[in-house]
């Protein structure tokens, strides 16, 4: 399955299944980052080790780690 | 007779609590600490008719599940401090993220009140909020406001006073009925004890213990029915996450108020699409994959440049108007102590000292615009990359910037992360990064003896040198004495906003107010010690020597020289003379004389009054009366290889006495507390101690 580190810049998605293990998840949650939120994926860095999600209108920065345990699916799937 | 309203000020953090706050009028705002730790806590009190209003801010919390020990704060106040009304701040741009919040609090049922901020934000953009319908949805009144427009601020505090002398509305906020069954199962259970006795307690303590709330768990842990709680929550866990197919309660609750937030807003907010912000715009430019890092580097580089030029005019004036009042009063007031104390003592070192407020002002100006425009959080965005290397987060990003500033809130910005390991790495290298404190021994230092290069530059490369440092040693911190990695990384990047103007000046106006009482008291009584110091014992035989000498020669150049002697011989022999030769030997392989030995110690007390000690030590021996100020002085004094090994000792070794209560405050285990007070100076010598050397080898 695919997750938001495999999404490239401007990509929407809607999030499956958060992996992220608590304290990570709950802060996911009160986030926005919840199963069912459309995200888009604003930019990386070069590296791809830090990300910036667009999502609900508030704007997320995450580590790979945290990119990569967030399970998403296409907008029409 | 008055009556009195407690009210709680809460809210997700960047939702513009605090211009709320900064737009009433007619408050007195004190600013203080939460009891036995140290996160800002700020009370408004405010008089209207016959209330007498007390408003406590807490600090900005995501969800009543704490993550950061500042959350933890807010939430234990909400869950066990007395307040009669809650007052809710969300941010109407993100209101569906915000209201999931206010769901858990309105699982309270305590009296709230709805404050929609920044509706103006929403207008511009052609929305429309529909106020009643959520204040139907919700039960509570909803007030919308915008603290930049002054809009809807004072019915805050009108509607306070109604929702006081009203009784509390019904609950209207009710989950999934699966749910809803099992928070009567179990807060049925917990009214059988007596601390639960009221309907709306338990209740909340259910849902809490069904959203796995430790802090609540540990509340129900002592008590008799604790045990038939316990099993039937373990069979509500399973039960609920095998119906609705998650893999905790939490989740299954998160989910629940993600849905009703969700439609909440759908229903109520009349929004369009927007094509692309204006924050997108910049982004695209400051958060650029190649670009964005030199941009805020270019930033870093360019504040720091005004600190020392645009510093420099206002500093000239300061430094005149000391020394003017320094030479009439030493001539108006009749001579004796208290006029060589006055002029020689205490007026010269608090003037060295005020005469640095611009650039400290300066500096504090840049870095809360900083914080305050939203590019902090992508400052800390690009750089969590950079800091993950040397074991730090990007988050860390902020406490090690405001400690550029001053290292006592740096310790306390260090607060927002979370993992104890990452916190106590950021607060041991925070010392590094040099507070504005320091930057008038530096200022002092490289007009000293880097008179040819651009101080601005040379000002620059001290600071990242400093920092640079740090981070070398924060890796080595992590690697020796933690393994594992860093805490995860999750941080909300709010939109850029223009700055409010009030809550600048209002934050400068306090640093200054702060300065100047720390100038007025602390330093000139340190001053005024060193002045003693330095001034006593009075060899009596030797003056008279001296000034037998004098006067028996008639040569204007050679009494001149006689005349600095004196005074050389005299400070030699005070009590500061020999604290300064005793302790010399520590400082002399770094070819510190007895009086720079002096200023570093201390330093120790406030690195600001190294420059007065200086001031005192250097001005009163004179060795040449035609060069004017300590900068001259200074350079004929001190060599080369000492002054870059003095700037070396006051880049890393301790900071100062309010700084290190600070670390212990925030530190309770005594095995860091001992190795944060010895390593740097340790590191500090050595270093000092190796360039010292290379510098002898390279023939300076």
């Amino acid at each position: 399955m695919k997750r938001i580190s495999d999404l490239k810049i401007d990509e929407e998605a809607i999030v499956t299944k958060i992996f992220a293990k608590e304290p990570v998840k709950g802060r996911l949650l009160s986030m926005g980052i919840v199963k069912g939120a459309k995200v888009k994926v604003i930019a990386h860095t070069l590296a791809r080790q830090t990300w910036d999600i667009l999502s609900n209108n508030t704007k997320v920065a995450l580590r790979d780690e945290e990119a990569s345990s967030i399970e998403v699916k296409g907008i029409y799937e | 007779m008055n009556d009195d309203i407690k009210v709680a000020i809460v809210g997700q953090p960047n939702v513009g609590k605090s211009s709320i706050i900064n737009a009433l009028s007619n408050a007195k705002l004190h600013v203080g600490n939460f009891s036995g730790v140290t996160v800002e806590k700020k009370e408004v009190f405010l008089k209207r008719d016959i209330y007498d209003i007390k408003m406590t801010d807490l600090p900005g919390i995501y969800a009543l599940n704490a993550y950061t020990p500042e959350e933890q704060v807010a939430k234990d106040f909400l869950l066990n401090e007395d307040y009669d009304i809650v007052l809710n701040v969300v941010d109407a741009n993100t209101l569906s993220r915000n209201l999931i919040f206010t769901l858990q609090l309105l699982d309270m049922h305590k009296k709230t009140i709805l404050v929609i901020n920044m509706v103006d934000e929403i207008e511009k953009k052609g929305g429309f909020i529909d106020k009643s319908k959520i204040e139907g949805l919700l039960g509570i009144p909803v007030i919308l406001t915008s603290a930049k427009e002054n809009r809807g601020v004072e019915e805050i505090i009108s509607q306070i006073i109604k929702l006081h002398k009203t009784p509390l509305a019904k609950n209207k906020i009710f989950y999934n009925e699966k749910i809803e069954e099992r928070i009567e199962r179990l807060a049925k259970i917990l009214r059988k004890s007596p601390h639960f006795k009221s309907n709306d307690v338990s209740r909340f303590m259910a849902i809490r213990l069904l959203d796995r709330d430790e802090d609540v768990y540990k509340m129900i842990h002592d008590l008799p029915i604790f045990i038939e709680a316990h099993n039937a929550l373990e069979k509500m866990y399973k039960d609920l996450e095998l119906e609705f197919d998650e893999e905790s309660t939490t989740d299954i609750l998160a989910n629940e108020r993600a849905a009703i937030s969700y439609n909440l807003q759908m229903e109520t907010i009349d929004m369009e699409e927007e094509d692309e912000s204006l924050s997108e715009k910049l982004d695209n430019f400051l958060i650029h994959p190649i670009l964005g890092l030199p941009i805020f580097l270019f930033f870093m580089w360019t504040l720091f440049q005004l600190t020392f030029v645009l510093g420099n005019y206002p500093m000239n004036v300061i430094d005149a108007i000391f020394s003017e009042t320094s030479s009439f009063l030493a001539d108006f007031l009749p001579k004796g102590i208290f006029n060589s104390v006055l002029t020689e003592g205490v007026l010269p070192a608090v003037g060295a000292i005020v005469m640095f407020l611009p650039n400290i002002l300066i500096l504090f100006l840049g870095l809360n615009l900083l914080e305050q425009t939203g590019y902090m959080s992508r400052a800390s965005y690009l750089m969590d990359g950079f800091l993950k290397r040397f074991g730090l987060q990007g988050k860390a990003f902020v406490p090690l910037v405001s400690g550029f500033g001053c290292t006592v809130p740096a310790y306390m910005a260090a607060r927002t992360l979370k993992n104890p390991k990452d916190r106590i790495i950021t607060m041991l290298v925070l010392g590094f990064m040099s507070c504005g404190a320091r930057l008038p021994i530096y200022v002092l230092l490289v007009s000293a003896f880097f008179a040819n290069h651009n101080p601005g530059n040379m000002l620059f490369f001290i600071y990242i040198g400093g920092a640079f440092l740090g981070l070398i040693v924060a890796k080595i911190l992590r690697t020796v004495l933690f393994r594992g990695e860093p805490e995860p990384f999750v941080m909300e990047m709010p939109p850029y906003r223009f700055p409010s103007f009030k809550a600048l000046a209002m934050d400068l106006w306090i640093k200054t107010k702060m300065f100047l009482k720390k100038a007025g008291t602390f330093i000139a009584i340190a001053a005024m010690a060193i002045w003693f110091l330095s001034s006593y014992p009075v060899n009596d035989k030797m003056v008279q020597n001296y000034h037998t000498k004098i006067e028996q020669t008639t040569n204007i150049g050679k009494k001149q020289n006689l005349e600095n002697g004196l005074k050389a011989k005299l400070l030699e022999d005070s009590y500061l003379g020999s604290v300064g030769k005793f302790i010399q030997p520590v400082f002399a392989p770094l070819g510190f004389d007895w009086r720079l030995s002096i200023a570093v110690v201390t330093g120790l007390s406030a690195k600001e009054v190294v420059v007065s000690t200086l001031g005192t030590l250097y001005a009163m021996s004179g060795a040449d009366e035609t060069s004017k100020g300590l900068v001259s002085k200074m350079r004929q004094n001190v060599d080369f290889k000492a002054a870059v090994a003095l700037i070396i000792i006051i880049m890393i070794y301790s900071p100062c006495l309010a700084a290190m209560g600070t670390f212990y405050a925030e530190v309770p285990q005594w095995a860091w507390r001992t190795f944060y007070t010895i390593y740097p100076n340790v590191v500090a010598w050595l270093l000092a101690f190796g360039v010292y050397k290379v510098l002898a080898l390279m023939g300076y």
